[in-house]
């Protein structure tokens, strides 16, 4: 599902290039879920942002069901992710001028699909928030702006969903439903799951595990297999 | 498209109802509105000011003949849907039983005056009303003085030519009877199909046919199209309202200018607020358009939804501006609908396309490149919120930017000159602007450290914020800079308005005082309480030639017109007057003031000054010799200074001033001019009784009408300023308000953190201050600039320094910046720290 090769992300500081990704590679599969484990500013979030296609290589390649993302530009990268791709943020990236039903349609609208509204309403029951359907953002608890975004992430039935810290601005209860949530989806879509968090308990949840230290994956670990991986 | 157009009209839709969108909607309202109102009422008090000069030459538009015109010409007018009237002057002798004198014979048809009123009175200088109709065939209205002159009396009869005519009114005036003071003959007013009769337009008179036009603006350049090829520069002269050299015209012309800066500058403020807003609003939008390309929108679909956005805006902003305009220009018309003539019977269209197309062209250019800047945005940013845009190109926006003022200025004024004057002077205080910037960055890194307090606070932003408080800087700067110009404009435009004709401008004047009588009149009207002016010598002289050349005096062609017709009577006789000080309003254009020359020439020969239009007609030159017929005697005089004169002030003006040595065998008789309040006019009869054989003339209602207009359009203009004061308040109110957001971040960490709400709240309102201060000194700065360019290229006025405005402007940018800056913060700081916190996310 997706495939990186000697990945590397170089940025143009005032002091001079300073590279933010060592060469990465690895692979995953399609349907398994996998978390980015590591501490702040070790690249975890470059990487995401790599993997879903919201910035571009510096070097290296990236498959993205079988699509070369290192070759594409930003259209055609945008249009991959409205068809394959889903997203959830840790600041729930919520559009505050649309409500809750409208925010769950954008992906689908924006895909052309005739019936958003429709799905929109469908997937809203599934998070439990039908009843708060009309309401704007900032009418919504944090839990329940999350559980929107989920809704939103799922709405296109994306291959891969990718999540940055999805439960890092929540509670614990909250985080506990979004998990189970993210993971009862993840299995019953088939989704192939990338999360970023520092969260060991969400950590361990995944099959995989990466751990990012210093711009460089380490290693790789799964939940039942743990395997090395070099970087 | 179809989702996409829904899509955009449910984030519009919910912007709109969540108060998003208040500010760029409000930039778009006010800047429609504003100039809607300026530009409806301008065109309407204009329309008013206009019909004022139109009564000044009792139509639209006269032609005046020195034959009578064709037939055709008139079917022509009537055709194109004009009215047309008729009037027949010359001068000629009226005989009373036993006197005589010159009189100015109009002869009018049955439509005359299109324009204007004829003014009458019950009896010889008593008070004058306006007249429902003309005399009646074989009747005659004359002059209060031929009364005196011809020793007739209500019922009388007078002869002209070979006509004789039954006195049945008093004429006080007629609406274009002119402005001259001594050298016209009392107006004597009949119809024009007595003038047959008469038999005194044959060979050798001296007549004026005059046609009046009067009809919608478009009839009327229609017909002058058709007929200006018709037309010869050696008989006709056309003469239209709005091409009114008189003071009322210029006056109105200038008040025009004015009006067409006010309305300008509003064009600027409104950008300058669209400008702002737009840029407000791309960036509130960052977020959302980060959000949308992420979940796979292409750039082909965000442009689509916002450019459906800003139209929607626009179009929201457009009828709201139009409808706030209306109601503005209708509440500024009422409220000046008792001192202010304003003509409501035309619609404009011009204003209302004027405002549309302003709202449409500011809307969109002053938006592109925040758009741009939108569109750019990249997907990235949901994961890294500190990325904006990579969009270059700043230099592009500012030319494109302003590119759009300056078109979108010379569009509507149609005048180059004014639109660069300003742009100029714009461009000079952005550029120096820029430098300051980069000043207060230093100074802030300076006094930006050291122990925390407001003012460290307020440098540490402003340093910090340099970029985005140079936008603000600008955008202030300019505010006031706009609000400067139209401010003193005013003031020194209605000043000089009021100079022409001070309080105390002499309102009457005396002719035909002799040599013994000029002492005894002195201490009369001294007792009285009646301060005299100077008294001006004169005789009555013939020029007749040009260096020994006889002077045709049919060369003279002159004729009776407008506000110049004392030139009348220069081929037949002058009045020829003397004096070695230089009259005011004269100025001299060629040679030098005769002076005080006592002594005699060696050749024998005085100097004479020459006004320099006669000149020009007569082909005098510096050198020449001239030599006049006074009586029996011949004067010759060497033209040493040609001048020129200023006929619009109210006192005796004379082609010829020759000099006192030249004319001392010679018993002239002496003009005065004197004011008299109008609540002593009483007093005028026994004031003059000791002195039967002088001359009055009665400019008193002159005066006032005219003093009247200037009030009218001072007041008018005091107006427009007001508005665009208004305008500009809210357009600062804007300014801060955009900026408050800006701030809220970083007052809701310094609130979470346990700031003071004094330290917060001081910290804004210094670092609002130093801006203010330095727009305030800016502003003024690039005002004298400006003011000096508008005055002398666009006003034809005297250039002024405003040394009191570098001190004024700094402080009213403190105390009004400062002070909504407070406001803006208080209302922030009422918040509590959660909801603050909330609002950034």
């Amino acid at each position: 599902m997706i495939s990186t090769q000697k990945v590397t992300k170089t940025v143009s500081t005032s002091e001079g290039e300073l590279q933010i990704l060592q060469p990465i590679s690895f692979e995953v599969k399609a349907g398994e879920s996998v978390a980015i484990v590591g501490a702040s500013g070790s690249g975890k979030s470059t990487l995401l942002g790599l993997l879903a296609g919201l910035d571009e290589v510096s070097s290296g390649e990236i498959y993205l069901n079988d699509e070369g993302l290192h070759n594409m530009n930003e259209e055609a990268r945008a249009r991959l992710r409205g068809e394959k791709v889903g997203f959830i943020f840790q600041s729930f990236m919520l559009v505050q001028s649309l409500t809750a039903i409208e925010n769950v349609m954008l992906p689908a609208e924006i895909a052309g699909l005739k019936d958003a509204k429709a799905r929109a309403k469908t997937i809203l029951e599934q998070v439990g928030l039908s009843h708060r359907a009309h309401h704007y953002p900032n009418q919504l608890s944090g839990g329940e702006q999350q559980r929107v975004a989920v809704a939103r992430a799922f709405i296109n039935q994306p291959k891969i969903l990718f999540a940055d810290e999805p439960t890092g601005n929540l509670d614990a209860a909250n985080s506990e439903k979004i998990e189970q949530l993210l993971f009862k989806m993840n299995q019953e879509l088939g989704t192939t799951l990338i999360l970023v968090t520092h969260d060991s308990k969400l950590a361990k949840r995944c099959q995989r595990q990466l751990n990012m230290q210093g711009g460089a994956l380490t290693e790789t670990t799964s939940s039942d297999t743990a395997t090395e991986q070099g970087a | 498209m179809g989702i996409v157009s829904s899509l955009a009209w449910r984030l519009f839709k919910h912007e709109a109802k969540r108060g998003e969108l208040t500010i760029i909607l409000l930039a778009i309202v006010l800047s429609v509105a504003s100039v809607l109102s300026l530009s409806l009422f301008s065109e309407r008090l204009q329309g008013a000011l206009q019909e004022r000069s139109a009564s000044f030459l009792a139509a639209d538009t006269q032609l005046r003949a020195s034959q009578p015109i064709e037939g055709a010409w008139v079917q022509q007018a009537h055709e194109d849907g004009l009215d047309t009237a008729s009037q027949v002057a010359t001068r000629s002798m009226a005989f009373g039983e036993t006197q005589m004198s010159l009189v100015d014979l109009r002869a009018v048809n049955e439509n005359y005056p299109l324009k204007g009123t004829i003014l009458v009175a019950d009896a010889p200088f008593g008070e004058a009303h306006p007249a429902d109709n003309l005399p009646q065939p074989g009747e005659a209205w004359i002059d209060s003085r031929l009364f005196q002159l011809l020793d007739v009396s209500i019922g009388g009869t007078i002869y002209v030519g070979d006509a004789s005519f039954r006195v049945s009114g008093v004429l006080s005036e007629i609406p274009d009877a002119g402005f001259s003071l001594f050298t016209t003959e009392p107006i004597v007013l009949i119809r024009q199909r007595d003038v047959a009769s008469a038999d005194i337009t044959g060979p050798g008179s001296r007549v004026t046919y005059k046609t009046y036009f009067t009809g919608d603006e478009q009839n009327l350049s229609q017909f002058y199209d058709w007929l200006r090829p018709q037309l010869n520069d050696e008989l006709h002269r056309w003469q239209a309202a709005s091409d009114d050299d008189s003071p009322i015209g210029r006056s109105v012309k200038r008040a025009e200018r004015y009006f067409l800066l006010a309305s300008l500058l509003a064009i600027i403020l409104a950008a300058v607020s669209i400008a702002v807003a737009a840029q407000r609003y791309s960036q509130r939008h960052f977020d959302p358009v980060a959000i949308m390309k992420t979940l796979g929108a292409s750039k082909t679909t965000i442009r689509r939804i916002y450019t459906l956005q800003i139209c929607f805006i626009t179009l929201l902003g457009i009828v709201l501006g139009v409808i706030a305009g209306m109601i503005i220009q209708q509440v500024v018309i009422t409220v000046l609908a008792a001192n202010v003539e304003v003509s409501l019977d035309v619609w404009h269209w011009r204003p209302i396309l004027m405002a549309i197309f302003t709202g449409v062209v500011c809307a969109l250019l002053f938006s592109l490149y925040p758009l741009l800047q939108l569109f750019s945005v990249p997907p990235l940013r949901v994961l890294r919120r500190d990325m904006s845009t990579n969009l270059q190109a700043k230099s592009l926006q500012f030319l494109a930017a302003g590119g759009a003022i300056f078109a979108l200025m010379w569009t509507y004024s149609q005048d180059l000159k004014i639109s660069a004057i300003l742009f100029i002077s714009g461009i000079a205080l952005v550029a120096g602007l820029m430098v300051v910037t980069v000043g207060l960055i230093r100074i802030g890194r300076k006094l930006g450290s050291g122990s925390m307090g407001p003012w460290r606070l307020a440098w540490a932003r402003i340093s910090r914020r340099a970029m985005d408080n140079s936008v603000q800087l600008i955008s202030f700067s300019v505010t006031l800079l706009l609000l400067l110009v139209v401010l003193v404009m005013r003031n020194d435009m209605v000043e000089q308005w009021r100079a022409q004709l001070p309080e105390g401008t002499p309102n009457y004047f005396l002719i035909n005082i002799t040599e013994t009588q000029k002492p005894e009149l002195e201490a009369h009207f001294a007792q009285n309480d009646v301060q005299t002016s100077d008294f001006f010598p004169v005789v009555r002289g013939r020029f007749v030639a040009v260096n020994g050349e006889r002077v045709n005096t049919e060369v003279s062609k002159d004729d009776d017109d407008g506000s110049r017709e004392g030139r009348t009577g220069l081929g037949r006789e002058a009045n020829l007057t003397w004096s070695n000080t230089l009259q005011s309003g004269n100025e001299i254009v060629a040679g030098n003031w005769q002076g005080n020359q006592v002594e005699k020439p060696t050749d024998g020969i005085y100097p004479v000054s020459v006004e320099s239009d006669v000149a020009e007609r007569l082909g005098i030159e510096l050198g020449d010799l001239l030599t006049f017929n006074i009586g029996s005697e011949e004067v010759q005089s060497r033209v040493t200074s040609l001048r020129k004169v200023d006929w619009q002030t109210m006192q005796p003006n004379f082609f010829f001033v020759l000099s006192p040595a030249a004319m001392q065998d010679f018993s002239p008789t002496y003009i005065t001019s004197f004011y008299l309040p109008s609540e002593r006019k009483q007093a005028l009869t026994a004031l003059l009784q000791p002195f039967a054989s002088t001359t009055l003339f009665d400019v008193d209602a002159r005066i006032n009408q005219l003093r009247d207009i200037v009030e009218q359009v001072s007041l008018a203009v005091e107006f427009i300023l007001i508005l665009v004061l208004a305008a500009g308040a809210l357009v600062l109110i804007a300014q801060v308000q955009a900026s408050m957001d800006e701030r809220q971040q970083e007052l809701a960490i310094l609130r979470t953190l346990g700031a003071k709400g004094s330290l917060i709240r001081l910290s804004v309102v210094y670092e609002f201050i130093i801006i203010g201060i330095v727009a305030g000194f800016m502003a003024a700065l690039a005002n004298e600039l400006s003011l000096y360019m508008l005055q002398t290229e666009v006003f034809q006025m005297q250039a002024s320094l405003h040394p009191q405005f570098w001190i004024i402007a700094p402080t009213v940018g403190a105390i009004v910046v400062g002070a909504l800056g407070a406001i803006g913060c208080w209302r922030l700081l009422s918040l509590n720290t959660t909801t603050l916190l909330r609002k950034m996310i």
